[in-house]
Formats: structure tokens, C-alpha cells, sequence
């Protein structure tokens, strides 16, 4: 996904828990707080950026940012399938 | 015929991709006996993670197909240094490149929906040894399902047939399933959390299309769709 594609799909999945795969094969999942045309913020389900802190962000439990050239998938984290 | 939901899946590389996920998966086989001389397949595949836990689970002789070549690549990177090995093949469950009476167990979920259901059948019977059993989880449709709903189902999952609850149990029975049980679970969907996800890198932005059309159409439709499980034996 080329990165336009990518910020667009960011987009599309503002406010929902998303699962990130990134290069090397390291894995976030939490959810999108904001995004960016370089970086999408996520708030992730475990301690780290912990609800109401602000870690690695400048919000409040804005979570922390991703570049998105680092990343090579995006993905809803709960899904319907058949 | 190209399939555009199943390269989504594919492309999206989902482990335990049907109605239950992992969870069911494990639930199913939780009570299963199968011995490490069984020769067991799971038909339709897709990246390996049932093929894997079956292995796993009974040390038995696995033998995996799956129609797209995306899912048996993943499949294969899955199992390169799996313990008991686990044999996997491009095939295609119409048309199983296996002889008659090959395997003592087998597997199907959400896969058989998505061909000739009563030529996949038939050929599963045939593979089976006469003694052998099989679990299949497919989608069903209640008795009310209006027609045009039918036709989106259809057009949007590439499907040729959607089966009621009975009409599925009696094309078990016409491929020659002789014991049918169905295995207690909800039969409404809920989403299932993806944990196990081997994305390929470069997906065009249809398939994410896609993907959000299938979300809402479950979410508008999922009181006239479900799914079952069918635990099917060939002798009684």
C-alpha cells in the first residue's frame, strides 16, 4: 500500500482498534486517536500509553505515533468473517 | 472463477478465518479423538493455523489443500519447521487429488460454502475412509432470508448456493453422510478478534473497500444469516 493508500485507510479507521504490523514484524493493536500524512497515533490496549497519560503523544491518551513508512499492514483488530 | 472475498482473505492472510474464529476451532476439537496414525485434511486451509493446532494437538498426519496460492504460500511459511510435519497442496476440494478412502478425519470451516457444495461433498465422502468422520462449519441462512438478500449474499461472497439448516443436513445425507449431529453453538455471528494475521504487504485499497461493504452488510443482515457446525460420520 503506497502511502497516500495508507493515510487514507488511517483515516477510514479513525476511532476504531486497529492491528498495525510494522518492518520487522513488530505488532500494535489499540486505536487510532489521530493521523497525520507521516504518522497515525494509536492508543494502545495494554498499560503503555495508559489511559489518560499521554505517552509518547502530546494529548491527552492520544497514545503514540507510528510512521507511516515503518508500516506494512493495517487491519481492523475484531472482525466478522466467513 | 476468481473470487474477490477469498482474496481478501487471502491478501489479508487471517488465520482462522470463519464464524468463531480460533476459539471455535479450538472448542470443536477440544473433545475430538484422533489417534497419531489418523490420516486427517483440512480442506480449504487458508494460512494453516487449524492444520497446525490439529498437528500439534494429536500428533497425527496432516494433509492440508487450499485453492489459492496466496494461502498455501502462507500456509507452507507456517509449516516449514512444523513437528510432525504437515503436507501441504494447491487443490481444489471439487476435485480432490487424493485416491478413495485416504483419510480417517476431516475438516471444512467456511469453506465448502464457497463451491459446488454437493461436488465437494461428494468428493469428501469419497476420501473418507467408511469408518471416517468429519466436522464442517458453514454459513446457513434462516428460512426467512428474503430473495434479493439471498442475491447480495450471493454477489457479494461469490457463492453460487446458500443453504437453510436442512437443506444442508440433507446434502449430507445425499453425499452419503449417514450420522449427522450438529455441535451446540451460538449461531449468531460476533466478530472475532484477529490474532493471528499474515498480511501481505500492498493491498489495493478495493479489497479495504470490501472489507467495510461485508462489515455493514453482516451488521444490517445478521439476524437472516449464521452459521452451524455438522459433525458427520459415513457409517452410523
Amino acid at each position: 500500500m503506497n502511502r497516500s493508500n495508507l493515510y487514507n485507510q488511517c483515516c477510514n479507521y479513525h476511532g476504531q482498534r486497529v492491528r498495525i504490523t510494522c518492518r520487522g514484524g513488530r505488532v500494535y493493536v489499540g486505536e487510532i486517536t489521530r493521523v497525520s500524512r507521516n504518522t497515525v497515533w494509536i492508543r494502545p490496549d495494554n498499560e503503555f500509553g495508559g489511559y489518560g497519560l499521554g505517552f509518547f503523544g502530546e494529548g491527552f491518551g492520544i497514545g503514540f505515533g507510528i510512521a507511516l513508512g515503518a508500516i506494512t499492514g493495517i487491519v481492523l483488530a475484531s472482525a466478522f468473517l466467513w | 472463477m476468481a473470487n474477490m472475498y477469498l482474496d481478501l482473505l487471502a491478501y489479508f492472510g487471517v488465520g482462522s478465518a470463519h464464524p468463531g474464529g480460533f476459539r471455535l476451532t479450538q472448542s470443536i476439537l477440544e473433545n475430538e479423538k484422533i489417534l497419531p496414525v489418523e490420516t486427517v485434511l483440512d480442506v480449504g486451509c487458508g494460512t494453516g493455523q487449524t492444520a497446525a493446532f490439529l498437528a500439534k494437538k494429536f500428533h497425527c498426519q496432516v494433509t492440508a489443500i487450499d485453492k489459492h496460492p496466496i494461502m498455501v504460500e502462507k500456509a507452507e511459511e507456517r509449516f516449514k519447521n512444523n513437528n510432525p510435519p504437515i503436507k501441504v497442496i494447491e487443490g481444489d476440494a471439487e476435485n480432490l487429488s487424493f485416491a478413495d478412502d485416504s483419510f480417517d478425519f476431516a475438516i471444512a470451516e467456511s469453506v465448502i460454502v464457497f463451491t459446488n457444495i454437493s461436488k465437494t461433498l461428494d468428493e469428501l465422502a469419497r476420501v473418507l475412509k467408511n469408518t471416517g468422520r468429519m466436522i464442517i462449519i458453514e454459513m446457513v441462512v434462516e428460512p426467512n432470508l428474503p430473495i434479493d438478500l439471498q442475491k447480495e449474499i450471493q454477489n457479494l461472497y461469490g457463492i453460487c448456493e446458500v443453504l437453510r439448516e436442512e437443506e444442508w443436513i440433507s446434502r449430507l445425507h445425499q453425499a452419503g453422510f449417514t450420522k449427522i449431529e450438529m455441535i451446540k453453538t451460538p449461531s449468531t455471528l460476533s466478530p472475532s478478534e484477529l490474532q493471528d494475521v499474515n498480511q501481505s504487504e500492498n493491498i489495493q485499497s478495493k479489497f479495504y473497500d470490501l472489507w467495510e461493504i461485508h462489515h455493514q452488510f453482516i451488521v444490517q443482515n445478521h439476524h437472516f444469516i449464521g452459521y452451524r457446525v455438522f459433525k458427520c460420520h459415513l457409517s452410523s
